[in-house]
């Protein structure tokens, strides 16, 4: 038996080389020459496991998957995890870089004095448009009356989308209405309901998937959609040299975004090499990679030295005091809410 | 009269086989593109393979789903034979309900009660965890196609072999095995099938670090799926169809349905 249990052992890697770091995260977040810069420097082996969505994530973590040290979750994923009790505070003493993250995202509501969580990137959730198609309809893009004003939407019936996804909808609705995007208050819901039903007749379609392609080609000129999808799109029209630009723009309304976050697992194996992955990633150089590669946001204030010229200038990925201070970071909502949310959102999908 | 129909049975096929094959056909032009997306045809180029050869995450997926698809099948075809030759054999209740139930439960639930079953066990995850999920939900598929091809045998053949002197395990291996053989090799191809292209059961058994091809494939939505995922789809495609003409050397009867 004892013999067997070795082998047994053997063929699933529990005698494992050592220094091993096993990272929990989406794909690409993270650009390889980050990962094999910090290899170099702690002398050990990341392993990147993948996932495609937080809920994803929550259901393998919460079912009992171990063996990971650091996850990369988006921050609305934060609270159910702590709740979960799936995380181990940060040991601050461990992390110098720290100071860097941008006060906008330090000591936020979702994670107060950043025990848990440090934030590395964030995305926005605005508008990407196609750039002569709004100058010849005179369709003002950095206002949501592009998406949500029936009147303007006649000029582009049927080559607007939108994400397939209420919190996202229904959460840039709220702004346009002038509420909180984490609004729980039933009137405003219901008035933020109201504006997407007068608006989806002219919409061509709810698109999360393919939206970046449809942008590319010119099949639809406007998109309610992430901002480093939006940076993609951009980037394939130019190099595929079509005869128009693709370009994005956050809504004078404020805009809803998520950072996405690294944390720690109750019961990572390896602590120490985490507080080293998490402080290495804190580092300008090293943060602004992930910009520079992906085309996200970075809530880091040292990064910005080391950002692309071109990405400097655009507000969803370094926005100034002002644009940060309409930005909203997407919480997670109570279930009371949420089931709200996801009914006022069938209601949605099946009208006319 | 009947020329009529069979043109009209002619047209309906091709239609079939249409909706089947051009979305295959299509995954293996755009490979070729000139493009990162699979938006238009831009023009001819191989990069895609070359990025695909030079991805070692693509390449150790691709061959991880292969190794755990060949070696879970191999085990659940020896299981699932057995399994459906005993329930042909002998009038069992519990023994179907036992075999089947995977069939037939939600692909999610068997994830779940597949996880809690190895934390429980506190059993460390790894690429021996996703072939023991493998194996546990192909054997199922593999019984019911032994034991049908089992009801649909002569049973009386068995018997003369008896009648003539042979011995029970003789009669079984001489007689049973050649015909029950197709069906063996069927229920083997599609236990490889369903290994290869599991998700959901495979993503909650995977441990730290273990990636097939399912997993890699579908982290990359979230970016964007280059034709690098076409160009591994069209080796694979070749490989299919490769391992389906061997099967037809060895067994040519096994993929044809029935006598």
């Amino acid at each position: 038996m004892k013999k067997l249990l070795i082998a047994l052992c053997l063929i699933t890697g529990v005698a494992r080389a050592d220094n091993v770091l096993h990272v929990f995260n989406w794909n690409n977040a993270i650009s390889d020459d980050t990962v094999k810069a910090f290899e170099a420097q702690c002398k050990c082996k990341v392993e990147a496991t993948y996932y495609g969505s937080a809920e994803e994530m929550l259901a393998k973590l919460s079912a009992g998957a171990k063996g990971f040290d650091v996850i990369g979750p988006a921050n609305y994923a934060i609270t159910p995890l702590v709740k979960l009790n799936l995380l181990q505070p940060l040991d601050h003493g461990k992390l110098s870089n720290l100071k860097n993250i941008s006060p906008t995202f330090a000591n936020t509501k979702i994670d107060p004095g950043n025990q848990y969580s440090v934030p590395y990137d964030f995305t926005v959730t605005l508008v990407g448009y196609n750039a002569q198609k709004m100058k010849e309809l005179g369709v003002d893009p950095t206002s949501w009356s592009a998406v949500f004003d029936p009147k303007i939407l006649a000029k582009m019936k049927g080559k607007v989308t939108v994400l397939d996804d209420p919190r996202e909808v229904i959460g840039a609705a709220l702004r346009y209405n002038g509420f909180s995007a984490n609004s729980t208050n039933p009137a405003e819901l219901k008035k933020a309901v109201g504006t997407i039903k007068a608006a989806k007749p002219y919409w061509a379609a709810f698109n999360s998937q393919s939206y970046i392609k449809e942008l590319t080609v010119g099949n639809i000129w406007l998109a309610l959609g992430y901002s480093n999808d939006m940076y993609q799109a951009r980037s394939d029209a130019q190099k595929a040299g079509r005869p128009f630009q693709i370009d994005y723009a956050l809504q004078k309304e404020g805009n809803g975004m998520t950072a996405d976050s690294f944390v720690m697992a109750r019961n990572a194996p390896r602590p120490d090499l985490a507080h080293q992955f998490i402080n290495f990633m804190l580092d300008g150089k090293n943060a602004a990679q992930t910009t520079n590669q992906i085309g996200s946001g970075t809530p880091n204030s040292a990064a910005l030295p080391f950002v692309r010229a071109d990405l400097k200038t655009v507000p969803a990925i370094a926005p100034n005091a002002q644009q940060a201070a309409k930005l909203e970071q997407l919480t997670d909502l109570d279930a009371k809410t949420r089931r709200a949310w996801n009914q006022a959102w069938t209601e949605i999908k099946i009208s006319k | 009269m009947h020329s009529k129909q069979s043109k009209w049975l002619w047209a309906a096929s091709l239609l079939v086989y249409a909706f089947l094959y051009l979305p295959l056909v299509i995954v293996v032009v755009y490979s070729f593109n000139d493009s990162r997306l699979n938006a238009e045809w831009v023009g001819f180029t191989t990069k895609w393979y070359g990025v695909l050869f030079a991805d070692d995450q693509m390449l150790t997926a691709a061959r991880n789903s292969l190794l755990i698809g060949l070696v879970s099948s191999i085990f659940a075809t020896f299981f699932g034979t057995l399994a459906g030759l005993a329930m042909y054999k002998y009038k069992l209740r519990l023994l179907p309900i036992l075999v089947l139930t995977p069939i037939a439960i939600p692909e999610i639930l068997m994830a779940l009660s597949l996880l809690m079953f190895f934390v429980a066990l506190n059993f460390t995850m790894g690429y021996l965890s996703i072939g023991l999920a493998h194996i546990a939900f192909s054997i199922g598929f593999v019984a019911i196609v032994v034991r049908s091809r089992l009801q649909g045998m002569d049973e009386s053949l068995v018997e003369a072999a008896r009648d003539l002197g042979a011995g029970p395990l003789q009669a079984f291996w001489r007689v049973t095995f050649p015909l029950i053989l197709p069906g063996i090799i069927a229920g083997a191809l599609m236990a490889f099938t369903l290994s290869i292209d599991d998700f959901v059961i495979t993503y909650f058994v995977a441990g730290a670090g273990a990636s097939t091809l399912p997993l890699q494939i579908y982290s990359m939505l979230k970016i964007a799926v280059t034709p690098e995922v076409n160009a591994i789809s069209s080796l694979l495609m070749l490989l299919t169809l490769a391992l389906i003409v061997i099967a037809a050397k060895i067994a040519p009867g096994a993929l044809r349905a029935s006598h």
